[in-house]
Parts: structure tokens; C-alpha cells; sequence
């Protein structure tokens, strides 16, 4: 060929254009050749039809495109107001909470478990603890500081501590039950401690925080582990009321070494206050919170109080060591007076 | 006119010489299936299989079908109604955006080999 018709750029544009085009249809039947060819051999081959559905089936699984309905057919939300009957106890159950239900009716599953075996803790201790009579009067006695416990620790048994909502209504709940004005140091609600007897000092000390204030003279209603007094201040009204062997008398403990020397006690509550104290924050201050924190280490405490986040577990070691003393304080049995009584409310 | 065969003859050698079209092809076919082309095509032809019974289809029948909807009978040259047909069903159902791409790719290659 010359070289002037080979040449392209002596080519107008509408030529040039006219030239692609010619190329892309070319290009598009030659596709459609193939096409022609690949279905004529599939239909030659039988394969052609296979991949259709009968139209039975077609018409079994159209899709619904109805209001209110999936593309399914099906209902949304069907299943929420529903009301199922409990094969257990015969009682209608909404849908939704059907299955917690079930849990705790049949008492399986690993909630119930847990709440069972706390209760046996419970009344482990409780059993213990009734069997001393001594201290069974001093809790008829204090009605005063065990009145607003009781209410703590019913509403606190109410929501199970081993549910998932316990952490939402705690902190709710300490506001109300520690002080009528839990951020604010209310003077009028300490205790004045010339009224009351050597055994109701002993209780008092054993549940709230007892640190004597400077100002009126009153022992302070907080709990154990209220944030104005450190446990030195605990310790030393403790010291100066019953004597140098008053240790720190928290919540008793099911403990498996129920022996043991006063040395190691005092050790281990030296290092455990240390421990504690590091804890300590506003939000713990409450005593229904506390005390059902060293209820709730109590009874599960071996096993679960090294598994449980550390705040507790400093709790429930705190409970342990000053069980321990309180061990050595009262009588060889271990349950400490107030012992009977928070348990009594939760159980 | 001799000059423009020629010329298209020279286009379309360089074409296949370089492997262009080879790759144009490929990238033509991926697109009519991406964008569908092929199941629609693949439904007309169920159509006009039905219509005519499996057992009696042929390749004309298809081409026929597929290519200029009902211009041809059987006894028109193939290559020719090919090219003489300016209406293509087929060519129809191409989306815009495939034509554009491919003439596009097609005039970069015809500007990159402008002097032979």
C-alpha cells in the first residue's frame, strides 16, 4: 500500500468517527454471533431450559411487596405482644421475656445457678448466725440504724446482683438509702455515742462508719466506707471503744481458714486497708451498696471474689480480714451481729 | 470508495495485529454481561425457542432473531444482511455507556496509529 493512503491524519474527523464506528459494530455483532452460537449448542445439548424453576414454584416464592409486610410475607413485629404460656407455671409470659422466664422457672441456665447457690451462702449464714441469741437483741434493739438497711437490702435483693442491670440501679439506689443528701456532710445525722450501750456501740460499729466527728461530737451514720473518714479514723474509734483488740469489723465472711492468728489478721488488714483505701471513691459511699457487696462476696466468696472485677474483690477481702478479727473479737462462732441482720432482709 | 475499503482494511489488519481487537472483544463481551445485555438476550431467545419448538431451532433462526429483529429471511446471505442492516436490535439494547467506552478506546487506538 502507499503511504498516502495508509495515512490517517489526512482523514477528516466524521471519517475518522465513521471508521470507529464501523470498528464497534463489528465488534458488538461478533459478540452476538458467539452469543448465537453458545444458545443454539445449549439448546442442541438440552441444557438450555435447566436453569428455570417450574412456575408453580415461581408462584409459591414471589416476593410480597404488601405494607406491613417483608418481602416474605411475614408480619414484622409479630412476635412483641405476643403471650406465651409458661409450661412451668401456667402463667402467660410476654414473648420477649419468655426466655428469662423459663430460665428462672425451671431454674436452669447459668443466672439461676448462681442465684441458687448464693442463697445457699445466704442461708449458710444466716443459719449460723440466728443461733446467737446475744445478738439477735441487739438487732430489735437498733431500730433506728437498721431501719433504713432493711429497706436497703430488700430493694437491693430485689434486683438480682448477678443480673446484668444491677450496675444501672446500685448507684441510683446508694443516693437515696446513705443520706437523705449524699454529697453533702449532714451533721444532724451522726449519733451521739454517751447514749448507747457497749453492744450497741459494738453493732453500730460493725455496719457504719463510726468516726467521730469533731464538730458535734457524733458518730458518723455513713457506711463503712464513706469517703470523709479514712479507715485510720475507723480504726481508731473502734480502738478507743472496745478496746486494742477492735479491728475494722466488717461483714462475715464463709471463709474456708476460719483460724487464725491475731498477728496475721492485723498484717492482712494493714495491707488490705491500704488496698481498700486506694479503692475508695464517691460513688462507693452508700451502705446498701457496700454492705450487699460484702454480702454478695460473702456468699459466693472462695470461688467468685478472685474472678470478680477488683473492687469487689478488695470488698470482699476487706470483709474477710475483718471477719477474721471480728472472729477473734466475739465468740468462736464466727457470724458477727450484724451479720444476721442484713442477711435476714436479703433472704 | 476503493480508498476508504482500503483504508478500513489497513485499520482493521492493524487492528488484529497489535491484539486490539482480541482485546476489545474481551472487554465488550465483559460489559454485556455486567450490564445485562446477555440475560436479556438470553430471554428473547427462550421466547423464540418456544415459539418455534426445541427440537427445530437453528443457528439461522437465532441470528435472525437476534441480530436485525426480523429483517432477514433464510436465504439472504448472512454476511451480507450483516452488513448492509443499519438497524440492530441487538445493538439497541447496548446501554450508552459501553458504547461510549469502547468507540472511545477505538479512536485512542486509531489516533495512536494515525500514520501507518
Amino acid at each position: 500500500m502507499k503511504m498516502e493512503e495508509m495515512s490517517l491524519s489526512g482523514l477528516d474527523n466524521s471519517k475518522l468517527e465513521a471508521i470507529a464506528q464501523e470498528i464497534y459494530t463489528d465488534l458488538v455483532e461478533d459478540s452476538c454471533l458467539g452469543f448465537c452460537f453458545e444458545v443454539h449448542r445449549a439448546v442442541k445439548c438440552g441444557y438450555f431450559f435447566l436453569d428455570d424453576t417450574d412456575p408453580e414454584s415461581m408462584k409459591d416464592f414471589e416476593i410480597v411487596d404488601q405494607p406491613g409486610l417483608d418481602i416474605f410475607g411475614q408480619v414484622f413485629n409479630q412476635w412483641k405482644s405476643k403471650e406465651c404460656v409458661c409450661p412451668n407455671c401456667s402463667r402467660s409470659i410476654a414473648a420477649s421475656r419468655f426466655a428469662p422466664h423459663l430460665e428462672k422457672c425451671l431454674g436452669m441456665g447459668r443466672n439461676s445457678s448462681r442465684i441458687a447457690n448464693r442463697r445457699i451462702a445466704n442461708s449458710n449464714n444466716m443459719n449460723k448466725s440466728e443461733s446467737d441469741q446475744e445478738d439477735n437483741d441487739d438487732i430489735n434493739d437498733n431500730d433506728w440504724s437498721y431501719g433504713s438497711e432493711k429497706k436497703a437490702k430488700k430493694r437491693k435483693s430485689d434486683k438480682n446482683p448477678n443480673s446484668p442491670r444491677r450496675s444501672k440501679s446500685l448507684k441510683h439506689k446508694n443516693g437515696e438509702l446513705s443520706n437523705s443528701d449524699p454529697f453533702k456532710y449532714n451533721s444532724s445525722s451522726g449519733i451521739s455515742y454517751e447514749a448507747l450501750g457497749p453492744e450497741e456501740l459494738r453493732s453500730l460499729l460493725t455496719t457504719q462508719c463510726g468516726v467521730i466527728s469533731e464538730h458535734t461530737k457524733k458518730m458518723c451514720t455513713r457506711s463503712l466506707r464513706c469517703p470523709q473518714h479514712t479507715d485510720e479514723q475507723r480504726r481508731a474509734v473502734r480502738v478507743y471503744f472496745l478496746g486494742p483488740s477492735a479491728i475494722l469489723p466488717e461483714v462475715e465472711s464463709s471463709l474456708d481458714n476460719d483460724s487464725f492468728d491475731m498477728t496475721d489478721s492485723q498484717s492482712l488488714i494493714s495491707r488490705l486497708q491500704w488496698d481498700g483505701s486506694s479503692d475508695l471513691s464517691p460513688s462507693d459511699s452508700g451502705s446498701s451498696k457496700t454492705s450487699e457487696n460484702q454480702g454478695w462476696g460473702l456468699g459466693t466468696n472462695s470461688s467468685e471474689s478472685r474472678k470478680t472485677k477488683k473492687k469487689k474483690s478488695h470488698l470482699s477481702l476487706v470483709g474477710t480480714a475483718s471477719s477474721l478479727g471480728s472472729n477473734k473479737k466475739k465468740k468462736p462462732k464466727p457470724p458477727a451481729p450484724p451479720t444476721p441482720s442484713i442477711y435476714d432482709d436479703i433472704n | 470508495m476503493n480508498k476508504d475499503a482500503q483504508m478500513r482494511a489497513a485499520i482493521n489488519q492493524k487492528l488484529i495485529e497489535t491484539g486490539e481487537r482480541e482485546r476489545l472483544k474481551e472487554l465488550l463481551r465483559a460489559k454485556l454481561i455486567e450490564c445485562g445485555w446477555k440475560d436479556q438476550l438470553k430471554a428473547h431467545c427462550k421466547e423464540v425457542i418456544k415459539e418455534k419448538g426445541l427440537e427445530h431451532v437453528t443457528v439461522d433462526d437465532l441470528v435472525a432473531e437476534i441480530t436485525p429483529k426480523g429483517r432477514v429471511d433464510s436465504s439472504m446471505n448472512f454476511n451480507t444482511c450483516l452488513d448492509s442492516c443499519s438497524y440492530h436490535y441487538n445493538q439497541a439494547l447496548v446501554p450508552d455507556s459501553v458504547k461510549k467506552e469502547l468507540l472511545q478506546r477505538i479512536r485512542t487506538f486509531l489516533a495512536q496509529h494515525a500514520s501507518l
